[in-house]
């Protein structure tokens, strides 16, 4: 009970008596820890929120139960923000920090799980949309969440995307592909990477991370690849396409809490209706209610606004991929220097965090946060790499490729 | 005072409930009567973390019923979610499709009162899932209400048509002929009274020849075609006498009670928004596969009530009725397969084998009245081996008994007695013991001659041969 009362802002859940399944899995012996909203059968999977209070899953989640079949042995829950919503208690990356585990498991609806690694100077990847199994992901915005991984080493990571990706009969939005292959690495004879940045994500940037950006490019460079500037006219477009989606979105996911079944119940209510309302009151932080109040007023009250945000979101999917004909990377910063995610207080605020990384999760593309490139008296940044749609193993390989310079410089 | 005609503008949209092995979005049994919440799962109560994963069988019946009502089916169609919260959707939203339906531009022929065929268009069918049950118990201290999950996720298809009807007459046509072609396709069972078809009705008036659409008002809760006609009808009168008394008609749902036979007014309606549901994949048909549904899909009745005129000689009514249903339909050629003339079999089983069979509250697949026992029993009767009234009595012991028509006719002594002479000795007793019956008839009255046969029809124990029997009174009375 002690040992749990130290790690309380770490862990919501430790398995008192963790152990591997499997002796021989390609993960054996690596630790992993799992966001509370994942599901894990029998650990209480609460996600934060009050909605779930006392929910006990009763199955693992696809991607914990691949993760036990290859040989990890599960740590406990992490600690996670409401609802997996933006970054206001993490605990994977600070897991990982601390000693408690080699490789984490996280949601990333808009770039917490990469914003998490970065400012912890970890690895960190959030494969393509439906690549990795959502069934069992409390989620929040359904086309847009994506079980990612956090580690200090970049081989773990591969390890661990090859562990849990792969179609799943119980996601059907999951791709029919099979298993992904990792190409032995000595057999890969890759031309000159062409790392591409845009242009239009350069000038959000102030002048200090500008500069440092561009010394991380010119690193790149310098590890042999082709950097190249390319336009994106509509870029500021994928924020706000992102917020008007994904509020609508996590605004009908929040339906099921009714606190009927499961989770907090208000008392004294008269009648079905006030139970819901005060059940649903008593739950929601006003921040997480913003987000479902803008969600709900899409829904009801500006229909077409919502329906030219999917058009919007459709046109930007379209240009990012063919962005990548003529590069195989794009390259920026993980998260901007300045912000705290922790004291972002409104939905706004929240955005202004994750305005770097969340491109990724309105288009469905792989992204990757290296640490090491980006480095100054505010921490670690993180360099994110978005990769072609399903282009997740070869963005794993150039990581590992790109981040071995860096370690040996360190 | 100058009086203008009303004419009733009528559309229905129809919920049916697909013949489907498992619910819509999981595995669990499509049995809503089980005792409460026991075919539920983490899917359908919509435990978190859950994804729903759709039903092959579902889209199959689906599909089959939209070509059954001769729609044109959607290469590319897509569920949303219909948001609304009440205690009956645990998740918030029912998925639906709204934005991309299944199939379109549909069509039924029915026949009206005047003998006519009239063309009836659907607008559109899509899938949904259907949401839990609610059990209100008014009895005890506190009135509490129940929620049953078994019916959650069960599949429906809701079949909205045009507003093409004028009559109660029109709609409950239209609603048999759709109950005949879905049941046939093998798509629903479709009963009203079991809840696998269940239908609101939306009813407007304006003048007659008038091409406007006014504000409609809707009735729901019937529990039979007969009721939707009645509810309608009501509702017609109702919005007439509004009219009259210069009330305005306003949009809203009203309820059939089928004891008051009257519609009362219900909470205003609620539409919630539709968005697409991320999660169920879009449908993609592929013709291949859309081929081999439209392969499966039987004869449907209107071309084999025609093939039944053409084939067999049945009049249009006896094929009407032999087609009428599946079942029977394929019962009939049985009958017909074992050497029986058609028209013979078509009128033995409408007016003898179904009503015996309700009586028993039997149907045609479980009865052990086999179409090879029924057409060996009317093989009996064309050969003239018993006569009709013999071959009821053996029909009426079929289902009870395991023996062929031919031993029951031999062994309970049915054969039809032709014989001249033991015919003769029969009336020359009658006659003798009915002297009255007889002047009768020489005077002129014809109603003697059939007491005369009855007699003797009686008195053979029913078997005498009708015809030779009547030739022989005929001749000693000359």
């Amino acid at each position: 009970m002690g040992v749990r009362l130290v790690k309380a802002a770490v862990f919501s859940y430790i398995d008192p008596s963790p152990s591997a399944l499997n002796g021989e899995g390609p993960l054996f012996g690596k630790r992993a820890t799992v966001q509370a909203s994942i599901a894990v059968k029998g650990w209480p999977t609460e996600a934060n929120s009050p909605a779930l209070h006392g929910y006990l899953p009763l199955e693992d989640a696809t991607v914990v139960e691949r993760l036990k079949s290859a040989g990890a042995i599960l740590v406990g829950n992490t600690q996670s923000s409401e609802l997996g919503f933006g970054l206001f208690r993490d605990g994977a990356a600070r897991a990982l920090m601390e000693g408690h585990g080699d490789v984490a498991l996280m949601t990333d609806t808009m770039g917490e799980a990469r914003v998490a690694a970065a400012s912890a100077g970890l690895f960190g990847f959030k494969p393509s949309y439906g690549r990795v199994s959502r069934f069992g992901l409390v989620g929040l915005v359904p086309s847009m969440d994506c079980c990612s991984i956090l580690g200090k080493d970049p081989n773990d990571l591969a390890a661990v995307f090859h562990a849990i990706a792969g179609p799943d009969e119980r996601d059907p939005s999951l791709a029919d592909d099979p298993a992904p292959n990792l190409a032995p690495r000595s057999d890969r004879k890759a031309a000159t990477p062409v790392v591409g940045f845009v242009a239009e994500c350069l000038e959000t940037l102030d002048r200090a991370e500008g500069t440092s950006f561009r010394e991380a490019l010119a690193r790149l460079e310098q590890a042999g690849c082709e950097i190249r500037e390319v336009a994106f006219a509509d870029f500021d477009l994928f924020r706000a396409a992102h917020n008007l989606i994904g509020s609508v979105e996590a605004s009908s996911s929040c339906g099921k809490f009714d606190g009927v079944r499961y989770g907090h119940r208000a008392a004294g209510a008269k009648n079905w209706n006030e139970m819901y309302l005060q059940s649903r009151g008593e739950s929601f932080s006003l921040l997480l209610k913003a987000y479902l109040f803008q969600g709900a007023y899409f829904q009801f009250r500006d229909y077409p606004a919502f329906e030219r945000a999917c058009r919007i979101r459709a046109r930007l999917v379209k240009e990012s991929r063919s962005l990548f004909r003529r590069v195989d990377l794009l390259a920026s910063p993980t998260r901007r220097a300045i912000l705290d995610p922790g004291r972002a207080g409104t939905v706004d605020e929240v955005y202004d965090v994750f305005s770097l990384t969340l491109p990724a999760n309105l288009t469905g593309q792989p992204a990757l946060t290296l640490p090491g490139f980006l480095t100054d008296q505010n921490g670690d940044r993180g360099l994110q790499l978005v990769g072609p749609f399903f282009g997740d193993e070869q963005l794993l390989e150039l990581g590992w490729q790109l981040s071995r310079p860096v370690e040996g410089a360190r | 005072m100058h009086y203008e005609a009303n004419e009733a503008v009528i559309g229905l949209e129809i919920h049916v409930q697909l013949s489907c092995r498992t619910k819509m979005f999981c595995q669990c049994p499509n049995q809503a009567g089980d005792e409460p919440n026991r075919n539920t799962c983490p899917i359908c109560l919509w435990l978190p973390g859950n994804l729903p994963r759709f039903s092959e069988e579902a889209l199959e019946k689906a599909v089959l019923a939209g070509l059954a009502l001769n729609c044109e089916i959607q290469k590319e169609s897509a569920f949303d979610q219909k948001v609304y919260y009440y205690p009956d959707l645990p998740k918030g939203f029912q998925l639906s499709q709204f934005h991309r339906p299944l199939a379109r531009n549909g069509w039924l022929n029915i026949t009206d009162t005047d003998g006519l065929t009239r063309k009836l268009r659907i607008h559109k069918i899509h899938m949904e899932e259907d949401v839990a049950r609610l059990v209100h118990e008014q009895e005890g201290r506190t009135p509490i209400s129940l929620v049953d999950f078994n019916r959650a996720g069960a599949p429906l298809v809701e079949i909205v048509t045009e507003p093409d009807m004028r009559t109660p007459h029109q709609a409950m046509e239209f609603l048999r002929c759709l109950r005949t072609q879905l049941r046939y396709a093998n798509s629903s069972e479709c009963s009203m009274e079991q809840g696998t078809m269940r239908v609101d009705a939306n009813i407007s008036i304006r003048p007659q020849g008038s091409e406007q659409l006014n504000t409609k008002v809707e009735v729901k809760n019937m529990n039979s075609i007969r009721h939707v006609g009645d509810a309608i009808a009501y509702e017609i009168t109702r919005q007439a006498n509004c009219l009259k008394a210069g009330e305005p008609i306003v949009l809203h749902t009203r309820l059939w009670d089928p004891d008051k036979r009257a519609t009362t007014a219900m909470r205003g309606k609620f539409e919630g928004p539709c968005i697409p549901d991320p999660s169920v994949p879009r449908i993609v048909l592929d013709d291949a596969w859309l081929q081999e549904i439209r392969r499966s899909l039987p004869e449907m009745p209107d071309r084999k009530a025609n093939r039944f005129v053409r084939q067999y000689g049945l009049t249009v009514e006896e094929a009407g009725i032999m087609s009428g249903e599946r079942d029977l339909s394929e019962y009939f050629e049985a009958v017909v397969e074992e050497k029986v003339s058609p028209r013979l079999a078509a009128q033995w089983l409408a007016i003898q084998v179904l009503p015996l069979l309700k009586e028993r509250n039997e149907s045609l697949a479980e009865s052990t009245v086999t179409p090879v026992r029924l057409g060996a029993l009317l093989r009996l009767l064309e050969r003239e081996e018993i006569n009709a009234n013999a071959a009821k009595e053996v029909l009426k012991t079929l289902p009870e008994s395991s023996l062929s028509p031919e031993v029951i006719v031999a062994d309970g002594g049915y054969r039809q007695v032709s014989a001249t002479a033991d015919l003769e000795a029969i009336v020359d007793r009658v006659l003798q013991e009915n002297p009255s019956a007889v002047a009768n008839f020489r005077r002129g009255a014809g109603k003697a001659m059939g007491f005369l046969m009855g007699q003797a029809m009686q008195a053979s124990g029913g078997k005498a041969h009708p015809r030779a029997l009547k030739e022989i009174f005929e001749e000693k009375l000359r």
